[in-house]
């Protein structure tokens, strides 16, 4: 257990308290209050999209509205950087676009806890794609994937230097992907708590001014929440890319 | 009010508004601190995986210092041209 003086740390927050002591196989599978929040924000998601698509309705209220326009955005970024070939990949990259961004906003409430803000999660989702993109180029050009990692017209003697170097410019995509989300939503996190914390501690009246920063703050926090699932989705859909198109 | 002059004032209308509702060219596109995040993760998860496959090498090859020496410099390149690729995409856009 934490001191007294340690209680009110700004990373308390990103604290996994198990609501459950589950094990299987060795492993711990204990329900906890990132799963729970993984829950709240699958089941948001699901009760949004089809209670405001519901209707169908030929003018589409507010709501329908939003709902289609985040259909649309992710179909734009499919059919802008994969082409054609990416229809098929929309559920995988709305899915994703739609967990990772309303993850992020259920972690913007008040006490709620931001399952984003755990690399492992973030990995998690990184290596769904690495490993999805990765299966994918082989499936599409099989032993010739290889060729990925082949700069043409450079001098032969550069290969042996220039391969090592696409392979781990390559492998090194979902440590990128991944830490990119986790970071930013630590980061900010932290940095809100940190700010709440001078709200207390400051004397008099001061306290209104770190105040006033956090609303600003919040509002930056939302921005990046958006802005990072964005990231997210164009990467994916960039990598789903040059499963297709070698170069 | 005459009918072609409401619609010529409808059109002024729609005009001044669409001059005003269309979006500048931004050059604020990459805020300072998100863009220096952008390169920063590039470069750090190309040295990670550079670093972890020496540290691999070694355990299983022996090599001690060498394979972690070559992958840490391979590691650091792969980061460079990381950051190149995405400086290329961002000028494309």
């Amino acid at each position: 257990m934490a001191s007294k003086g340690e209680k009110h740390s700004p990373l308390e927050q990103f604290e996994i308290i198990p609501f459950s002591n589950t094990e299987l196989g060795g492993y711990d599978i204990s329900f906890t209050n990132s799963s729970l929040s993984m829950i709240i924000t699958v089941a948001v998601i699901t009760l949004f999209l089809t209670l405001t698509v519901n209707p169908r309705s030929l003018v589409p209220s507010r709501m329908q509205l939003v709902s289609e326009l985040m259909y649309n955005f992710i179909a734009q970024l499919l059919s802008d950087t994969v082409g054609d070939n990416g229809k098929k990949y929309f559920p995988f990259v709305f899915s994703l676009f739609m967990f990772v961004l309303i993850g992020n906003m259920v972690g913007m409430v008040p006490y709620q806890f931001t399952f984003t803000s755990h690399i492992i999660v973030t990995f998690a989702l990184a290596a769904i794609v690495f490993i999805g993109t990765t299966i994918l180029g082989f499936a599409n050009h099989g032993i010739k994937f290889f060729s990925f990692f082949y700069i043409p017209g450079v001098p032969f003697y550069m290969h042996p230097l220039l391969i090592p170097i696409e392979v781990i410019s390559y492998l090194s995509r979902p440590i990128s992907l991944s830490v990119r989300l986790f970071a930013n939503m630590l980061a900010g996190h932290t940095l809100l708590k940190v700010f709440a914390g001078f709200v207390v501690a400051m004397p008099f009246f001061t306290g209104v001014f770190p105040l006033v920063f956090i609303v600003a703050l919040t509002g930056l926090e939302i921005l990046i929440a958006f802005l990072q699932a964005y990231v997210f989705a164009i990467l994916t859909c960039l990598y789903i890319n040059d499963a297709y198109h070698l170069h | 009010m005459d009918k072609d002059d409401k619609l010529k004032d409808l059109k002024d209308r729609i005009q001044t508004a669409e001059t005003i509702n269309t979006p500048q060219p931004s050059n604020k596109k990459n805020s300072g601190a998100g863009f220096g995040f952008k390169i920063s993760t590039e470069i750090i998860a190309a040295l990670v995986v550079g670093v972890g496959i020496g540290l691999i090498v070694d355990k299983y090859l022996g090599t001690k210092p060498f394979g972690l020496i070559i992958f840490f410099i391979f590691g650091a390149l792969a980061g460079f041209l990381n950051v190149y690729r995405v400086m290329r995409r961002i000028e494309k856009q």
